[in-house]
């Protein structure tokens, strides 16, 4: 401990602002999550196994992952690739101002709509008696006849990006903002080609945050719940669907392995993220 | 440091919803309360006399679980007072299930005062319990003969109050030509309009419904097998809708088939009062029965208030009540053929023909094929990842 000279050292009560973090923190995330990893290790009686993880490598729990994996994957690549191209067109091309606040605003609201309401709102739009579904057939247009289905990996994805691509508007726009006109200007005076601009300095530039919010997608649609269970509970066994049927079901009922099927999920975040800072790593390296 | 913000909350969101999968999500649907014609008298018996007046000395009756818009319990309630006004009623907690009442049972094994239930109403799967716990007062009501037999206790223990069949409930506004079975189902006409009330896995209903199926395609209350594989050719034809079926989405068309008890099907159909108009199909094969049992409490402080309760539901009168509320009371057979069911009621209701070829299975039955539809609805109804 260090020598304090006579004074005793001074609680701040600065640290008073962030008790109702830490209380949060702690109520609805750390005890839970405790909860949960102990419980993963457990049977029903509650003496410790290791059977939960075992039941792991069962044929539907590793479908229910690789379903989960997939439509997370696609939503974040889709989601991350025309969200950063949306707010690419409305802040650093020639558009009219107004574009990016609008842009913006509608993507802050879009990007916390799930659940539900989202659900609901989809049905009503694209299902079979949907406004949309309805409008197009009226035009000589029968998406339902031309293989679309909202209740299926296509609906779902659909679903999915509503929110996705807003949020990675919202996330990347200040990147965007910080690429510097100059430097097109500097690479052009250099005899770059659009091509070349974008390999050696815009890209190197953007790949940290595109990288980083893209993982920040994939989390988002991997722990999504609510809309697929609202939309295609009866036959589309993603993983947090399996989690929700073992503990709260009445017809399954292990809770343990449902915990189980959560911690490997964490783990899975986990292990992208790893990834994702070794990636890190390496394209950040000349920066500094 | 923005990029280590970012992964924070990404970990953090995945936790978030990863613990948000175990919050409850929607409430149940019960069936809305009915008014009809004033049912037949039940005749009055010196013996029922001689019970009131026993009942009369302990003054009073504990029910529970009871809500008055659960197969009509309000009027039952209301007119089970009415005929005996000494008897004062405790209606202890509405809204509990099954296993609560089991348990307010034995928690007021020692209690002689008004919270210790005389009667319990709850779900087949419970039968064993009662019998085998010794929780119930045998008992056999004076219109015993007419209960199924295999739908009571041999010694009184317990038996069948009311039961629901798996229905069909069709939004005539969208589907014109009404399926009349479960094969009727797999036709190419109703593609994307078949829905389940629940998820299969999640849901006794939709379980259930899965064995329904099954007695319909050549299986039988110990072989649910062939109800997977009709919901399996059901999602091959691209008939099933894999969201969950609900009043609205029935209503808006979304849905326009939906596999539910009859007594839910017909409650909608009044709440939706022909806009659209909903038709109540129960199927010609595979009709699936739905039981609650009845039982007095082995520990009863009141035993004859709660025979004469008793008395009182197992007579036509307290019967009817039930049907009003469309759930169709055990003895309904019975009252079918004695033609006690007043013509008002009776059009209101699918034809009783379809109700005479009610099955039910045993509660042993039922878990068994609770746990079989569990190992294999998904691996072979559920989406499989694309190889």
């Amino acid at each position: 401990m260090t020598s304090t000279t006579g004074t005793a050292r001074r609680m701040s009560w600065e640290w008073l602002g962030v008790v109702p973090f830490f209380l949060y923190a702690l109520l609805f995330l750390i005890i839970p999550a405790s909860f949960l990893v102990i419980g993963s290790f457990q049977n029903a009686d509650g003496s410790f196994t290791l059977g939960n993880f075992i039941g792991l490598f069962d044929e539907t729990v590793r479908n229910s992952y690789a379903l989960s994996l997939q439509i997370s994957l696609f939503t974040a690549l889709a989601g991350g690739i025309v969200g950063f191209l949306m707010a690419y067109a409305a802040i650093a091309g020639g558009l009219p101002r107004f574009v990016r606040s609008f842009l913006l605003t509608f993507s802050g609201v879009a990007s916390n709509f799930s659940g539900v309401p989202l659900a609901s709102a989809y049905i009503s739009t694209l299902g079979r008696q949907g406004m949309a579904t309805i409008l197009l057939r009226l035009a000589g247009i029968d998406i339902y006849s031309m293989g679309f289905n909202l209740y299926g990996i296509i609906g779902l994805s659909l679903a999915y990006l509503y929110f996705q691509m807003p949020l990675m508007v919202l996330i990347v726009a200040p990147a965007i903002d910080g690429l510097k006109k100059e430097w097109r200007d500097a690479s052009q005076n250099l005899g770059a080609s659009n091509w070349q601009y974008w390999r050696y300095v815009a890209l190197p530039v953007l790949l940290p945050s595109l990288l980083g919010t893209m993982i920040l997608l994939f989390g988002n649609s991997l722990g999504a719940y609510a809309t697929a269970f609202a939309l295609v509970s009866g036959t589309f066994p993603l993983a947090t669907i399996l989690i929700g049927r073992q503990i709260r079901g009445e017809v399954l009922q292990n809770p343990n392995l449902g915990y189980a099927v959560a911690v490997g999920m964490v783990v899975i975040m986990s292990v992208s993220i790893m990834v994702y800072s070794w990636l890190q790593r390496k394209t950040e390296r000349w920066l500094r | 440091m923005n990029r280590k913000f970012l992964l924070a909350i990404a970990l953090v969101t995945v936790l978030i919803l990863v613990v948000a999968c175990a919050a409850p999500t929607a409430a149940p649907t019960s069936a809305p309360p009915t008014k009809a014609a004033a049912p037949t008298a039940a005749p009055a018996m010196s013996a029922l006399d001689k019970l009131y007046e026993e009942a009369k000395k302990e003054a009073a009756l504990s029910t529970i679980a009871l809500p008055d818009d659960w197969l009509n319990y309000g009027e039952v309630k209301a007119a089970f007072l009415k005929k005996y006004p000494g008897i004062k009623h405790n209606d202890l907690d509405p809204q509990a299930g099954s296993q609560d009442e089991i348990n307010a049972v034995k928690a007021n094994k020692d209690n002689k005062g008004p919270q210790a239930p005389d009667v319990v109403d709850v779900g087949f799967a419970f039968a064993p319990t009662l019998k085998d716990e010794k929780l119930c007062t045998p008992y056999k009501v004076a219109t015993w003969d007419s209960i199924p037999n295999d739908l009571k206790d041999p010694d009184g223990c317990w038996y069948g109050d009311y039961y629901g069949v798996f229905s069909f409930a069709v939004n005539k506004a969208i589907v014109k030509n009404v399926p009349q079975d479960w094969a009727d189902l797999l036709k190419p006409e109703y593609k994307s309009m078949v829905a389940m009330a629940g998820d299969p896995l999640s849901s006794n209903q939709a379980q259930q419904s899965v064995y329904a199926a099954a007695l319909a395609n050549g299986g039988s209350l110990t072989d649910p097998a062939p109800g997977l594989d009709f919901f399996s050719k059901l999602q091959k034809a691209g008939n099933l809708v894999p969201v969950i079926g609900d009043q609205s989405k029935l209503a808006k068309g979304e849905t326009p088939i939906l596999i539910t008890w009859d007594y839910l099907a017909l409650g909608y159909k009044d709440i939706l009062k022909g806009n659209p108009d909903i038709e109540v199909v129960v199927p010609k094969t595979g009709v699936f029965g739905g039981v609650y049992i009845q039982a007095i409490s082995a520990y009863s402080p009141r035993p004859n208030a709660a025979k004469l309760w008793m008395e009182f539901l197992y007579s036509d009168e307290g019967q009817l009540l039930w049907l009003k509320g469309y759930g169709h009371p055990i003895r309904y057979n019975d009252l079918v053929k004695r033609n006690v069911i007043p013509a008002d009621l009776a059009k209101k209701l699918p034809p009783a023909e379809l109700y005479a070829k009610a099955v039910f299975p045993t509660g042993a039955q039922v878990s068994a094929a609770r746990k079989f539809v569990g190992d294999n609805w998904e691996k072979t109804v559920g989406v499989k990842i694309a190889k």
